[in-house]
């Protein structure tokens, strides 16, 4: 028992018992049953569990500041019918947010918050973190910060081109398909099966494998395979408005097909477009950086997430966490867009049930 | 049952043909190599005798439709060729990988599947709460983790930090059947956490999809107790969607298995394919396409399958 | 009142409030309604659509539907105090003691078990039977409630049986423990009428049989002027007034009970067909039509319409009303027939009509929702025709779009920048009524416009229709199930079953017999406001024949 453990459940026992007392029965149960796994975690894991546990919560903690501060942030600088909106974000969404907002600086900014370059060697192979390298030198001796900044920019941007096309070809082939029904709609329908059938990574492996990894082949060919979900999406949501009393009299106005979709079907279908964009981009971004992480995705020298983490790999039978740092960093953008896609869904089916 | 039998016979006949679309296209997307086949694969320093006595070797003087139905009827009873780069068949390069990757997929659905649908009905019982909130966090930040992040989280935890379990997973030797559960512990871990988080979410919205029917408010109005509601009345019901999810699933575990099996080292046909594909060894390519694909496309079946067999106005007709 | 004594008091609402939450804030839906219901009395709830009966049914239960919360009053079943019963409670009345009958029974019913499994759940379940001795008692209630084959219809699955018997098969369920109250929740809304007639008279009898009490709810004065002992009147969750039904039809004390009364008075005189020689503006000619893949679906249609002329098209659900529409809108060329729009064949799809013909045929649809898109403003939604057929820019096209809501009778400034979404029902049904109009059309389609709407705002649709048909010499056909607006509305009258035409004619013929016996079993199933018309229909028709002659 040293003064850490004492404070440590002197803390928590006064926080469940000044809850209690003010009726946040939500708060009360969440704090002692910390309480309660502590004492077990404590005997088990000792001094150093406690720890981990109290840096963990103030992480936790620290995040969800940030986050409401952010929130607060974005309600300010935007006008009233956004800011409405804004105000009903969970405290995850708005750290979504605030994470892509960071991401989207270091990627624009990149070779500005940079401190060298990303293919520039400056140290020995895996030197340690000093003060001129944040976090040490990678297997080549480059800067692994520098590296991590610009890969924000190469792994991100090329995710984003690749799920615009995937995006592109999916939407418009939806929307053309649920306007014109008939044989087009039935052929584009088997097309995506067919390419759906197909798991995502082995076809990416077996195009590449043939086209070999070029950046524009890795664009085509992940837009081609992700872009039969988006054709689905599309073709539900613009099939549930096509049944719709205007989209008929619309027709029978004599309108073409172009007007039924940009007027008539496209303001409809914005609110389930915008969230499928962000879970496509988050499939996108795993499967370039999982190709990437097999040395099929973006060569070297460009830094590049994925083919980080498979560089340094060897470091982690040391104990040292770098190489799990860039993979730390895609996993941290995918849940970014997931809590902010999550929030959107639920918002839109809320008002569903209107 | 007339009807039932014919809907299934056609959902057989629909993934037979997009088995035969995809295995041409598996294919042709070879024949598509810019320059001749042989040439890429020995490269330009390569002599003309050599690139003709592959050509031979792989059959390449033949017109295409001829090669691809010789491919496709070897294919059929499991000869795929010989490999590119070793010479060997490639039945003896993936053959027993294939083996040791359904080993691994079968380990962590064993786990997962039961696991998820439990996990997934209890959150949905528990919708709104705390508990449901911190799951929802939970899933989410698990799906959205690369498989990779995850196998080496849980090689620096597990086997380096507390070495409980190897961090390569090996299987050379002969192993005893705990042995090899525990040298593949990790490895199926990590497509546990992936895959359940998934199904978890899917089995959570499927149920609270069926909640909200008519039929379900007039059962909690006849007195029926919440238990209840949920096993007679929501999950009957619920037999199709949740079918689907699993299947969905266990089709993404063969994606996931790739990565997996490089990250933990493990003699499997998705680290095969991984190599052949960095040579460009086309036959192995063409042939771990093809039994992926394959099995992907069998599990969807069995999930449409499945659906039509539970669904009550299909099995009990006018 | 004086039929029930106070001791017999069985279940007593007083001052009850109900909360929905709507746009992350809870607004009250029922603003303290009180409400006192004897052992074997029938209450009437009636009310326009938002007026809050169904909240009321649902929370004379102790229940309330996720989104809405019981936030005051109390309710008080037998002498328990249901709105501060644990849920274990609450339960144990459920089923046993309240009961409960659904809209609609072919969703309310669990489609994965058999109609009698259902049943008796909740006999078995509260230990009232055993298993087989439910059984028996379903195959008697269901011989009572005049179903078809009572030894072996429970032993099919929902979706193998018809919607009236469901329906009925749903009262036997809620009868099966024997409940001191039942509540009906809009039983008959979704049925046909001749299908409606046979619902009613079982419910009725097997109340009257086993002296339930029951809250029959329901937007239809009619219907519910058979089924009542008591009615009480509501609106926007406030009480109206409450009296017995003969009181209640005879002497209506509260204005806005005399003005739903007052509805189905309006009517305009018969016009009858011009004698010089024009043609019909439009005339359907032996048409035959079958969807895609499906069974022939018109069977040798033929009807006029004349310039200023209101046609109306009757027939219950699957009559082919609404596919004789899409067949003159061109949605749907017919197999074997044409159309001719004055005298001219027009070309059967509507892609290869020329803009003047796509101009003169207009249409209106029953659910506003729909036909409107709720993300264009109204004023693009009125104003595109008329740049489209017109090619009207700018403040032309801003003047005749302000015409145009001048002439629906809605403020321009007012709705000119709105979105649908933000209109009442009426309102939406008008905005799609300009829409119409904008093409300059005449001859306009109205599809069952009115049945989506409340009695009182309905009435002010078909006005309107009437002054615009006068004012613009517009001809409508007019599809509807809703005889009470054919009265009130039509000129002739075209009446449809199964695809065919079985007769047709002037109005006033059509509602003086001798009629067609399709036609006279469609004309007997309305409900009036004669607390005595059931009986008296089940009389003349003879309680057997009823449900032969809806199940044909």
């Amino acid at each position: 028992m040293n003064e850490f453990v004492i404070a440590y459940f002197a803390a928590l026992i006064i926080a469940s018992c000044l809850a209690a007392y003010f009726k946040y029965t939500r708060a009360f149960m969440l704090v002692f049953s910390l309480t309660l796994v502590s004492i077990i975690v404590g005997i088990i894991g000792g001094t150093s569990a406690l720890w981990t546990i109290t840096i963990f919560a103030g992480l936790l903690a620290l995040a969800a500041a940030l986050s409401y501060a952010f929130r607060e942030f974005l309600i300010q600088i935007s006008r009233p019918g956004l800011a409405k909106e804004l105000r009903t974000a969970p405290l995850t969404a708005a750290f979504g947010m605030f994470i892509i907002f960071t991401y989207a600086i270091a990627g624009v900014f990149a070779p500005w918050i940079a401190p060298h370059g990303q293919a520039e060697v400056i140290a020995g192979a895996f030197a340690p973190a000093d003060a001129n390298m944040l976090l040490g030198a990678d297997q080549l001796g480059r800067d692994m910060f520098s590296r991590l900044i610009y890969g924000a920019r190469n792994s991100v941007g090329l995710a984003l081109v690749a799920t615009i096309g995937a995006f592109a070809l999916g939407a418009v082939s939806g929307l053309f398909a649920a306007v014109k029904g008939g044989w087009f709609d039935q052929a584009m329908g088997r097309s995506a099966d067919i390419i759906m059938s197909v798991p995502s990574l082995i076809f990416a492996l077996l195009m590449l494998s043939i086209f070999g990894t070029n950046l524009s082949i890795i664009v085509i060919v992940v837009a081609i395979i992700y872009s039969p979900r988006v054709f689905r999406l599309t073709r539900a949501v613009a099939g549930n408005i096509v049944v719709m009393d205007y989209i008929e009299a619309a027709k029978l106005r004599g309108e073409g097909d172009w007007y039924l979709i940009r007027k008539e079907i496209l303001p409809n279908c914005t609110a389930p477009l915008i969230a499928e964009f962000g879970l496509e981009f988050c499939f996108v971004f795993l499967l370039i950086a999982g190709l990437s992480f097999l040395g099929l995705g973006i060569q070297p020298p460009t830094a590049d997430w994925g083919s980080m983490v498979r560089e340094n790999a060897t470091l982690i039978s040391f104990g040292d966490i770098t190489p799990l740092i860039p993979a730390a960093a895609i996993a941290l953008l995918t849940v970014a867009i997931n809590f902010v896609v999550d929030w959107m869904l639920f918002r839109s089916s809320g008002l569903k049930e209107q | 049952m007339g009807d039932v039998l014919k809907l299934i016979l056609k959902r057989l006949g629909y993934g037979l043909l997009t088995l035969l679309v995809v295995s041409i296209l598996i294919f042709f997307a070879v024949e598509l190599l810019p320059g001749d086949t042989a040439q890429a694969i020995l490269g330009q320093a390569a002599t003309p005798e050599t690139v003709a006595a592959l050509r031979t070797q792989l059959g390449l003087d033949q017109p295409a439709p001829i090669r691809y139905l010789s491919w496709l009827s070897h294919a059929v009873v499991g000869d795929f060729g010989v490999s590119a780069v070793s010479g060997t068949p490639v039945v003896q390069v993936i053959g027993g990988r294939f083996i040791n990757t359904l080993f691994l997929a079968s380990y962590a659905a064993v786990i997962a599947v039961p696991l998820a649908i439990i996990l997934g009905v209890i959150v949905a019982l528990l919708r709104n709460s705390v508990f449901d909130r911190v799951a929802n966090v939970l899933t989410l930040t698990s799906i959205s983790s690369p498989e990779f992040f995850l196998g080496y989280i849980l090689i620096l935890f597990f086997a380096v930090n507390i070495p409980a379990f190897p961090a390569i997973a090996s299987l050379s030797g002969s192993l005893s059947f705990p042995e090899l559960l525990h040298r593949t512990f990790l490895p199926a871990l990590t497509l546990v956490l992936v895959v359940t988080a998934h199904m978890m979410r899917m089995t959570r919205a499927a149920i609270i999809n069926l909640l909200a029917s008519p039929y379900i408010e007039m059962a909690r109005l006849k007195g029926v107790p919440p238990w209840k509601v949920i096993v007679k009345h929501a999950l009957p019901n619920a037999w199709a969607p949740i079918i689907n999810v699993v299947a969905l699933n266990l089709a993404y575990l063969i994606t996931g298995v790739v990565l997996v099996e490089v990250v933990f080292v493990y003699p499997g046909i998705g680290q095969a394919l991984v190599d052949a594909v960095s040579k460009r060894d086309f036959p192995v390519v063409q042939a771990a396409s093809l039994i992926f694909a394959a099995t992907f496309i069998l599990l969807n079946l069995t999930a449409d399958v499945g659906a039509i067999l539970t669904n009550p106005r299909l099995r009990h007709p006018k | 009142m004086t039929r029930f004594a106070k001791k017999d008091i069985l279940l007593e609402i007083r001052d009850l409030q109900i909360q929905g939450y709507t746009d992350e804030t809870w607004i009250d839906i029922i603003k303290g309604v009180d409400l006192t219901l004897h052992r074997g009395e029938v209450l009437g709830l009636i009310g326009e659509s938002g007026a809050g009966k169904s909240t009321i049914g649902a929370a004379a239960m102790g229940y309330a539907r996720d989104g809405t919360r019981i936030s005051g009053g109390s309710i008080e079943f037998d002498g328990i105090e249901l709105t501060n019963a644990s849920q274990a409670e609450k339960r144990a009345l459920r089923g046993s003691r309240i009961a409960y009958v659904a809209q609609s029974a072919a969703a309310s019913f669990n489609p994965a078990h058999k109609i009698i499994d259902q049943h008796t759940e909740a006999p078995v379940h509260y230990r009232i039977q055993k298993r087989l001795e439910a059984q028996e008692d379903a195959m008697e209630l269901y011989e009572r409630l005049r179903l078809p084959n009572p030894q072996e219809i429970g032993f099919r699955y929902p979706h193998q049986v018809s919607g009236g018997q469901l329906q009925r098969a749903m009262t036997a369920m809620a009868m099966a423990c024997r409940p001191d109250l039942i509540i009906f929740d809009e039983p008959t809304t979704a049925l046909d009428v001749t299908t409606q007639i046979e619902v009613l008279a079982a419910i009725r009898d097997i109340v009257d049989q086993f002296n339930t009490a029951a809250i029959y709810i329901t937007h239809d004065l009619a219907v519910v002027a058979q089924m009542a002992d008591t009615i009480k009147v509501l609106l926007k969750g406030e009480e109206v007034e409450e009296a017995s039904t003969k009181e209640m039809l005879d002497n209506p004390q509260e204005d806005y009970t005399k003005s739903l009364w007052a509805v189905r008075s309006f009517k305009r005189p018969q016009k009858s067909r011009p004698t010089d020689g024009t043609p019909p503006i439009i005339a359907v000619k032996n048409v035959d039509a079958a969807y895609p893949g499906g069974a022939k679906v018109l069977d040798d249609v033929s009807f006029d319409i004349y310039p200023g002329m209101t046609v109306a098209v009757v027939g219950e659900s699957g009559s082919g009303k609404s596919t004789t529409a899409r067949c003159i809108t061109g949605l749907l060329p017919p197999l074997k027939g044409e159309i001719l729009f004055k005298g001219d064949p027009m070309p059967a799809k509507y892609k290869d009509r020329s803009l003047d013909q796509l101009r003169q045929a207009q249409m209106i649809y029953q659910m506003a929702d729909t036909a409107l898109n709720p993300k264009v403003r109204i004023s693009e939604i009125i104003g595109r025709p008329a740049q489209f057929y017109s090619g009207l820019k700018g403040t032309a096209l801003k003047q005749r779009v302000d015409e145009l809501l001048d002439l629906i009778e809605l403020e321009p400034s007012k709705y000119y920048d709105r979105y649908p979404p933000e209109l009442s029902g009426g309102q939406k049904q008008r905005i799609g009524i300009a829409r119409a109009l904008a093409a300059e059309p005449e001859f306009i389609i109205c599809d069952e416009v009115t049945s989506a709407l409340d009695q009182l705002v309905a009435e002010g649709i078909l006005k309107l229709l009437d002054r615009l048909q006068r004012d613009l010499g517009l001809a409508y056909m007019f599809i509807t199930h809703d005889l009470a607006t054919v009265r009130s509305i039509a000129d002739e009258v075209v009446v449809m079953q199964h695809g065919k035409v079985v007769e047709q004619g002037p109005k006033e013929e059509m509602f003086t017999p001798p009629h067609h016996p399709y036609t006279d079993l469609l004309l007997s199933s309305v409900p009036e406001m004669d607390p005595e018309w059931l009986t008296t229909v089940l009389e003349e028709r003879g309680v057997d024949n009823i449900g032969d002659a809806a199940d044909v």
